[in-house]
């Protein structure tokens, strides 16, 4: 039987600058569900939260909270009416205890004191609610982004809760941290909590959730029962059109006699990977698969010397090259995206044009720079190529959209004309369009001879493009398989289990 | 069930690392002090107090300026409101004959008012504490000057009177309390310091506000989303890092007995440096006041050690504080590396 | 038409231009007080040009040297504190050159004890294998750039004093007295020496691609350094040019004062120039850096030293002049009345269309 509504939304419209973010959306939440709000980048689920929890204003449209309206001005001010929010990076306190993270602001007092005692003991109780067993007064740091996680939905489930958001809470977690995270939603669900759930793996939302609601270009599409719709109906209901694109994709072409492009031998580094070999072909696609953890990004990071390989040998074109930082990889024309397009890859402040140089620049060094008609025109040519949504090369890189700025890294490394490309989970975080375009992109790049390697979290995507398939586990190289032939059960058995 | 701390484990949590490196490497330069002119007593206690006594200013402004480091800002300006503080003593009393306490008062409001402002400018104004705090410090010193070029001697009664009062040291022997020899005493100025300290400790460890300081230096952005109040804190940081310049000041001037607008020339990083070796990480969100204690005394130690040498310029007690830094920040380096985030 | 006005609300939100009216207005000020500020005279007996322009310009010199530096260090998000102790170490190390052993030369004159070479290139290779310590320290060992210069800050004065026995020596050497009091072309030498530095930095970082490395490196090293920048590089670089140009400006501040002062050679230069680069428009969070706003910021401040003197303004008040002055500027640049201004005009343009 269906619990009441506790929260309900009527016509919410927002508009910022130029753009309606929100147009009439309704949305309701029942107590005791877990409610899935699915859609694109920049369909406006974000928007949505915000507008909940008081980050953003609303235009138009009303509130309800438990029949009453509301109008929240803040994530505080939303707290204390019960809605809780646990934001998509941690937004906890590095230095502070876990057990202060979970009470800051609003500690139990003793004699005017702050009663530190309690606030340990039920912080532990809490956390051992979730299963885990761990000293709450070390600080936040010392722990996992998972424990991190925890932390962050402790703070939120303790301040007594109605509504618990949880803006994508897996991104960052393995499969069993989202195993435990799911058990601990399902007991927050039993307890009569409403959460609403935001992520991008569709398997997690079949996993956990009771509705679902999707939303298009500020639009609500429509919200549904779980087992009313299947994957590729929601998919498209997402996207707004067939997947034609991703599906219409063809795996790289690579003869038999291709030459080999890079050769790594026993290379490891001790403490992170061991020992693992790679053999790429010109033009071929190799995939890594694994979970986070297993040794992908690690392996990925030795090969384009941002982390130092202890022993081992890598071999580009069939000679021996010694790459101890960036520099000499790209030296030796690899190119590398890393994982955190953030923290790693774009540059915010600086301008298109510069981001997309700075790699061709680099390996020139300073002394020889390229004129700024140059630049223009290397920017120009790429922005047009991968179709960057921008009016001109010197908007800020850091304004763009999340799908728009990994196009922006590609194009520095397609600048740089490498022989062998690293891509590590260049597809995360960016809508179905903008992915398959990504992945349109390597696709050609294989065919234009350059050899990639490609690193997703998504095995589909993996099957569907790669040539051969390498997998990863507790970092080492346990299996490869061959791209066209293997299924997503064989390698999850793989993962799973080792290889056989 | 849960489970107990045991003493052990709570006093091994890595964030006490830096206060125990403070402390261990103060006992080291204090044995080895011993070792070389223990005959020439620096063992006794009178050297010990001394340390205080000569520094007890450096102390009383480090106790506030180790709050506004934990914030993850920074106040240039405490040496110059030190030094503005001694010259409304001694211009007041002295040039005006006013009462030293109407002049601390007036001189309490400028502090904590300019530190307020400075603390609505950097949060509210989004200006960086580097130079908000520097103009601040550019300010007060041209009042400074604005009030004096010359040095005014303080001669009050109750001045006097305070800057003379002490306790001395005590031990019971035969059956009655004497002076302990050599003989040592602690002043107002120790006890202020000492106090200072406490109330830090306190206000840090046992008050919302003083984790809020830390929850504010740790992610400022966090902070605000966990609904703290970010700008009160800050503003009120600063005010009370006002607050302990004054003090400081008061203490000076107690200490010398008179107001010059030059005082206290570089201070404020004489005081920085007590809070850094005394294991504040000037990136905010991790200091403690024990810390800071032992940081004037380490950085104090060291001046001592000259003076018992005799034949050491006196500009090696900057190099030896330069070199200090430099040990203390690879220390924190390292520890910063080694305790970060464990899979 | 329309575009014109665009690049005008540009202008405005930019924080060099608040610089430039900030330096206009003082100057106007001066200029309705005492028209003759502006007026400029030739001396044929110096053969050197006079006014209250030129010695702004003269004055500066050391901080807009010093602040070339610090561009490059904010704008990679950092300070170096150690320029003012710099300053004082380059200029013992000249007089202790200059002089050697004031017990055996015992009266100051026209001579130097050791080549006039080594009394130039010994300091200036000293404070660039300082500047260099100061950026091993941030680029190798990862440690935040104001507390790595407050090392030498704290103590490289007292190395300047122990160079020099904690002496203060003079000289009356004329080849050393040119670089601070000499001309060249009717200027005075300090003014050529800054033209020619302010120009090879720029040139150094806008025509080749080191400004744009520096940008990147201050806004994300992480990213800079995957996208093949020797980011460590660049700070070691960036750090031991402002080590070399503060003992460019030591040189010029001894042969000023023809002695060297190490308690107050320099003494809040540090202070003074990142000023400077603020009031220039680099923001102290890194990234973006403009060296022609340094130059402005730094023509600021001296501007007001010199206004306050020029008028009989009681000398003393200088400082508090300067904290007012400087705190308008900030204030006018800080992010929430440049916001608000931007909104005004959006607003404006907004009301006019319709």
């Amino acid at each position: 039987m269906p619990g009441k509504n506790i929260l309900e939304m009527r016509g919410i419209t927002i508009e910022f600058p130029g753009v309606k973010a929100l147009d009439g959306v309704d949305f309701s939440l029942r107590e005791g569900e877990i409610h899935s709000l699915l859609g694109e980048n920049g369909a406006g689920k974000s928007t949505l939260i915000k507008c909940i929890n008081g980050v953003n204003r609303k235009d138009s449209g009303v509130i309800l909270l438990d029949g009453k309206e509301i109008n929240p001005s803040g994530p505080y001010d939303a707290m204390q009416l019960g809605i809780s929010t646990v934001f998509q990076e941690v937004n906890l306190c590095p230095n502070l205890s876990v057990a202060e993270n979970i009470f800051v602001g609003r500690q139990p007092m003793k004699h005017n004191q702050i009663d530190w005692k309690e606030i340990n003991r039920r912080a532990e109780e809490l956390m051992s609610r979730f299963h885990l067993d761990i000293d709450v007064t070390r600080p936040l740091s010392y722990y996992s982004t998972a424990i991190q996680q925890m932390t962050a939905i402790a703070r939120a489930v303790d301040v007594q809760a109605k509504i618990l958001i949880l803006d994508e809470p897996t991104s960052s977690l393995d499969e069993n941290e989202v195993q435990l995270l799911f058990s601990v939603m399902r007991e927050l669900k039993a307890s009569g909590m409403g959460i609403i759930f935001i992520t991008h793996f569709l398997d997690q939302i079949y996993a956990v959730s009771d509705r679902m609601t999707i939303l298009r270009n500020g639009h609500l599409v429509g919200t549904y029962d779980i087992n009313e719709l299947g994957k590729v109906e929601l998919v498209t209901k997402m996207v707004g059109k067939d997947m034609d694109v991703i599906f219409s994709l063809k795996r790289a072409e690579v003869s038999p006699d291709a030459p080999i492009m890079l050769k790594a031998e026993h290379i490891g580094d001790s403490s992170r990977i061991d020992d693992i070999s790679i053999t790429l072909k010109k033009g071929e696609l190799i995939g890594f698969a694994g979970l986070l953890g297993s040794g992908r990004t690690e392996t990925a990071e030795m090969l384009f010397g941002a982390s130092r390989a202890v022993h081992g040998e890598i071999f580009v074109d069939g000679q021996n090259v010694s790459i101890k930082t960036p520099f000499d990889a790209i030296k030796s024309e690899i190119a590398f995206c890393p994982e955190d397009r953030k923290r790693d890859g774009i540059i915010g402040d600086l301008s298109i044009r510069e981001n997309i140089m700075l790699a061709v620049q680099s390996r020139k060094g300073f002394m020889h720079p390229m004129t700024r008609q140059e630049q223009t025109e290397l920017a120009d040519k790429y922005i047009k190529l991968l179709g960057i949504a921008t009016p001109d090369c010197e908007k800020k890189a850091g304004e763009l959209s999340g799908g728009n700025q990994q196009k922006v890294i590609l194009a520095r490394w397609m600048a740089a004309s490498p022989k062998v490309l690293i891509l590590d989970e260049p597809t995360r975080g960016i809508d179905i369009g903008a992915k398959a375009e990504i992945q349109r992109l390597m696709l050609e790049m294989c065919g234009e001879g350059v050899s990639v390697i490609f690193i997703s979290s998504e095995l589909d995507e993996i099957i569907r493009c790669s040539n051969r398939i390498i997998i990863m586990r507790d970092r080492a190289k346990v299996a490869e398989v061959d791209g066209e032939s293997c299924t997503q059960q064989d390698i999850l058995r793989i993962i799973a289990e080792g290889a056989a | 069930m849960s489970k107990k701390q045991s003493l052990f484990a709570r006093l091994t949590n890595p964030k006490y690392i830096m206060v125990y490196a403070t402390i261990g490497i103060f006992l080291v330069i204090y044995a080895v002090g011993g070792m070389l002119y223990g005959d020439k007593g620096f063992l006794t206690v009178r050297t010990f107090v001394n340390l205080f006594i000569d520094n007890a200013y450096f102390g009383i402004s480090a106790v506030g300026m180790t709050m506004v480091l934990i914030t993850g800002g920074i106040d240039l300006s405490v040496g110059a409101v030190a030094s503005l503080t001694g010259m409304f003593i001694a211009y007041g009393t002295t040039i005006l004959h006013l009462h030293p306490m109407t002049c601390i008062c007036a001189a309490l409001v400028m502090g904590v008012g300019l530190g307020l402002l400075m603390g609505w400018v950097i949060h509210y104004l989004n200006v960086p504490p580097f130079i908000t705090t520097l103009t601040g410090m550019f300010l007060a010193r041209g009042v400074c000057s604005l009030i004096s070029r010359e040095s005014i001697d303080i001669h009050h009664p109750m001045f006097d009177a305070l800057a003379s009062w002490k306790i001395y040291l005590m031990k019971f022997a035969d059956g009655k309390w004497v002076r302990i020899k050599p003989i040592a005493f602690v002043n107002f100025n120790v006890i202020l310091f000492l106090v200072m300290i406490l109330i830090g400790a306190f206000i840090l460890q046992r008050t919302r506000f003083g984790r809020n300081i830390y929850a504010i230096g740790g992610n400022e952005q966090s902070a605000s989303l966990m609904g703290l109040p970010v700008g009160r804190t800050k503003v009120l940081v600063y005010g009370f890092n006002g607050l302990c310049s004054v003090l400081a000041g008061i203490s000076y001037a107690l200490y010398v007995k008179s107001g010059w607008n030059l005082s206290l020339q570089g201070g404020e990083l004489e005081v920085i440096t007590c809070a850094v070796i005394g294991g504040t990480l000037l990136t905010g969100g991790v200091g403690y006041m024990i810390g800071t204690l032992f940081g004037v005394l380490l950085k104090s130690v060291i001046p001592a050690l000259i003076t018992f040498n005799g034949n050491l310029l006196s500009w090696w007690g900057k190099i030896a504080t330069g070199l200090l830094l430099l040990l203390f920040i690879c220390i924190q380096r390292f520890v910063v590396t080694s305790t970060g985030r464990r899979k | 038409m329309a575009g014109k006005k665009f690049d005008l609300s540009g202008l405005m939100q930019s924080k060099v231009t608040w610089a430039v009216i900030a330096e206009a207005l003082i100057l106007l000020v001066c200029f309705i007080i005492r028209p003759d500020f502006f007026s400029i005279s030739y001396q044929p007996s110096t053969g050197m040009l006079y006014g209250s322009l030129i010695d702004i310009v003269n004055r500066s010199a050391e901080i807009t040297i010093i602040s070339m530096g610090m561009t490059l260090v904010i704008a990679l998000g950092g300070t170096d504190l150690s320029v003012g102790a710099l300053v004082a170490v380059a200029g013992a190390i000249a007089l202790k050159f200059l002089r050697w052993d004031v017990l055996t030369y015992t009266t100051p004159g026209d001579y130097t004890v050791y080549p006039y070479i080594l009394v130039i290139a010994v300091p200036l290779v000293v404070c660039a294998l300082m500047g260099l310590f100061n950026g091993f320290l941030v680029a190798k060992g990862g440690i935040q750039p104001i507390i790595a210069t407050l090392i030498l800050m704290v103590c490289g004065r007292g190395v300047a004093q122990i160079l020099t026995d904690g002496k203060q020596f003079t000289t009356g050497y004329s080849p050393f007295r040119v670089i601070g009091q000499g001309s060249f072309l009717c200027l005075p030498m300090p003014i050529i020496i800054t033209i020619i530095v302010v120009v090879a930095v720029a040139l150094f970082t806008r025509k080749t691609a080191f400004g744009a490395f520096v940008e990147s490196v201050g806004v994300n090293p992480s990213a800079s350094r995957l996208s093949g920048i020797k980011a460590g590089n660049v700070i070691l670089l960036v750090f031991m040019i402002t080590g070399l140009l503060s003992g460019i400006a030591g040189l010029i501040y001894s042969s000023r004062i023809m002695s060297n002062d190490s308690n107050n050679a320099g003494l809040n230069f540090e202070m003074d120039a990142i000023l400077a680069v603020v009031i220039g428009g680099t923001n102290m969070a890194g990234g973006r850096f403009s060296l022609a706003g340094t130059v402005i910021g730094s023509l600021i401040i001296r501007t007001i030293v010199t206004f306050v003197y020029y008028f009989g303004i009681v000398a003393e008040a200088t400082m508090a002049f300067k904290a007012l002055i400087i705190a308008v500027v900030i204030v006018l640049q800080s992010e929430p009345v440049r916001k608000y201004f931007a909104k005004r005009a959006a607003m404006r343009r907004a009301g006019a269309k319709s």
